[in-house]
């Protein structure tokens, strides 16, 4: 049951909240207890906000080549390992699925930094098979 | 019995199958695409394979992806559900080609029955009766001199068709040309086959379906009819029941002993549905859906039989292990489609982010459902999220219960057919039944307020 006092000083504290810069408002008092929170997804569009933080430095963005194919992951020889470094497009492996082995290749030259999978692995669709470092 | 099965669709028939492979100490694996990584019918599964993204054709229509899942998971056999790829014959060879039995008939079967105005053909040699109407129309010419034959209305059909899509009402030789067009683009864009046939069109008909099983050594049972007249100005069922009221015993003999006949004629194994239209004692066969059925539950229930389990069984090469003295149906059974969909405009679909929810319980009530508080409704697939069965000794009981579970159902955030049905299960000419199959468009929503269920029953 809410009165219309309540309904009221609710609203008006809702305002309030809204268009200032609270992260988190609690208010009690014998009539009413209320808390409201800021989701992180919903800044406040204040003029008064700092500016950003500066950019960190900027962050190892690797390519992910994923499986296309539902099918069984077969390494193309010589199987690359972490670490090596591809001087052009070639084939990384296969996904082998009905009888017919689908080519998974770098899509150009980078470091193999990571290889998520193993010889032999069922692989999904989407599943991460190779991460590609392209600043090298 | 098979070790396991590939589960071949995805929502509240995916878990359906799920649990009836687990009650046969059947292993399952499903198949989803990127958005319903995290649905129920994965969770349940024994392994889950990502088959695609989510537009149906790269997922749940991917059939190398669907078939590579079955083998390198060692399944031995594939049940498709309804809808995606149920009944496609091709899909039934291709499994069939890699050593995986496919839960359905043969794809013969499927093929011809796929193909309306094939298996119109079969059937009116197989003595049953179907509306008068043509072979395929090339022309909109074609169709006014099948038209004028057996008299207007008539409705134009998609022979691939299904689901009310490419399907065209015509009331007079004016509306044909454009009718016709429309009919078969929209049939060319939905199932990549233009081809148009003319049906009369029935007065006032309602729709009824037989359930019928068929073993591979040639027993075959029907499990009684479905009423499935409420449906919507699109001929997408609504509400479905079991058994039909007011349905004269000699239609309901006949509709009985035709659906036998043809499941016969055409060497029918496993789960499959006659629909007819019927008016008075006349019956006219529409089309055979090879597959289990959205509203099989109501049958279910009412039978005492586990139709998918019995998909399973034979489909593993079982005997039916009961004859038709052996079925005995009790008391009265209605389901309820609960789809995202805006009933006040049209029945749009409304996908979006499902808050809070609340399902029925309680005594005669089954809810077969894979939503829960705070999922997500992809917009890429259909629009069903819950099927609510009632059941009842009388039909009476059987709506009561049904008016109850309703008022049980919440469900926040997207728009639902909640509400609707609820006011179709009140509403007095469908208490009366016997509806025709356009009551729902033409008399029911003319005066249907969408408003909350408790200002209703206030007034």
């Amino acid at each position: 049951m809410i009165d219309e006092d309540v309904h009221a000083r609710v609203l008006a504290l809702a305002h309030a909240f809204r268009s200032g810069e609270l992260v988190r408002l609690r208010v009690e008092d014998d009539d009413l207890g209320v808390a409201m929170t800021r989701l992180a997804a919903n800044p406040a569009p204040s003029a008064t906000a700092p500016p950003l933080a500066p950019a960190p430095a900027q962050p190892v963005v690797y390519d992910i080549v994923t499986a296309e194919i539902v099918g069984i992951v077969q390494f193309a020889r010589p199987a690359v390992i972490e670490g090596a470094v591809l001087e052009s497009d070639r084939e990384l492996a296969y996904v082998e699925a009905l009888g017919i082995r689908n080519p998974v290749r770098s899509k150009g030259p980078g470091k193999i930094a990571t290889v998520f999978v193993t010889e032999g692995e069922p692989v999904e669709y989407g599943q991460p098979l190779f991460a590609i470092d392209r600043h090298v | 019995m098979f070790r396991k099965v590939l589960i071949a669709n995805r929502g509240e028939i995916a878990l359906r199958i799920n649990r009836a492979c687990h009650e046969l100490g059947v292993k399952t694996v499903a198949i989803f695409s990127e958005p319903d990584r995290t649905s129920l019918a994965v969770r349940h599964a024994d392994e889950a394979f990502c088959v695609g993204p989510g537009p149906v054709t790269r997922s749940y229509l991917n059939i190398p992806n669907i078939v590579s899942t079955a083998l390198i998971t060692g399944c031995d056999a594939v049940h498709p559900g309804y809808g995606f790829l149920a009944e496609n014959a091709r899909f039934a060879e291709i499994c069939a080609d890699h050593g995986l039995t496919f839960i359905g008939p043969a794809p013969d079967v499927i093929r011809n029955m796929g193909d309306k105005a094939t298996a119109r053909r079969v059937m009116h040699e197989a003595g049953v009766l179907t509306t008068p109407g043509s072979d395929i129309v090339d022309t909109p010419e074609a169709a006014l001199a099948v038209a004028r034959e057996i008299g207007f209305p008539i409705l134009l059909k998609a022979t691939a068709g299904g689901g009310g899509k490419g399907m065209r009402e015509v009331a007079g030789p004016d509306d044909l040309v454009a009718a016709f067009n429309q009919a078969q683009n929209e049939a060319e864009a939905s199932f990549k086959d233009g081809r148009l046939y003319v049906e009369k069109l029935i007065v006032k008909p309602r729709h009824i379906e037989i359930q019928i099983l068929g073993d591979n050594f040639g027993e075959i049972v029907h499990l009684g009819e479905r009423d499935c007249s409420v449906q919507k100005p699109s001929h997408q069922k609504l509400v479905e029941e079991t058994p039909a009221p007011h349905l004269s015993e000699a239609a309901r003999e006949r509709l009985y002993a035709m659906a036998i006949s043809a499941a016969r004629t055409v060497g029918y194994t496993n789960a499959g549905t006659l629909e007819f239209l019927v008016s008075g004692d006349d019956v006219y066969f529409m089309e055979m859906n090879t597959r289990i059925q959205v509203e099989h539950p109501v049958t279910e229930m009412v039978y005492g039989v586990d139709l998918v389990k019995e998909q399973i069984r034979i489909a593993a090469g079982e005997p039916l292990g009961f004859t038709q003295d052996d079925i005995h149906p009790f008391g009265h059974a209605i389901e309820c489609r609960i789809n995202a969909e805006d009933a006040a405009h049209n029945f749009a679909p409304a996908a979006g982010l499902i808050g809070r929810v609340e399902f029925p319980g309680g005594p005669g009530v089954r809810v077969d459902t894979h939503v829960a508080s705070g999922i997500m409704i992809p917009p890429y697939y259909d629009s069903m999220i819950a099927k609510i069965i009632a059941v009842g000794r009388t039909r009476e009981g059987a709506l009561n219960r049904m008016e109850r579970a309703l008022d049980e159902t919440h469900i926040e955030g997207i728009k639902t057919t909640v509400d609707i049905c609820g006011a179709i299960v009140r509403d007095p000419d469908f208490r009366h039944g016997g509806i025709a199959v356009d009551w729902l468009p033409k008399v029911f929503m003319p005066k249907y307020q969408p408003a909350p269920v408790a200002a209703e029953s206030a007034a």
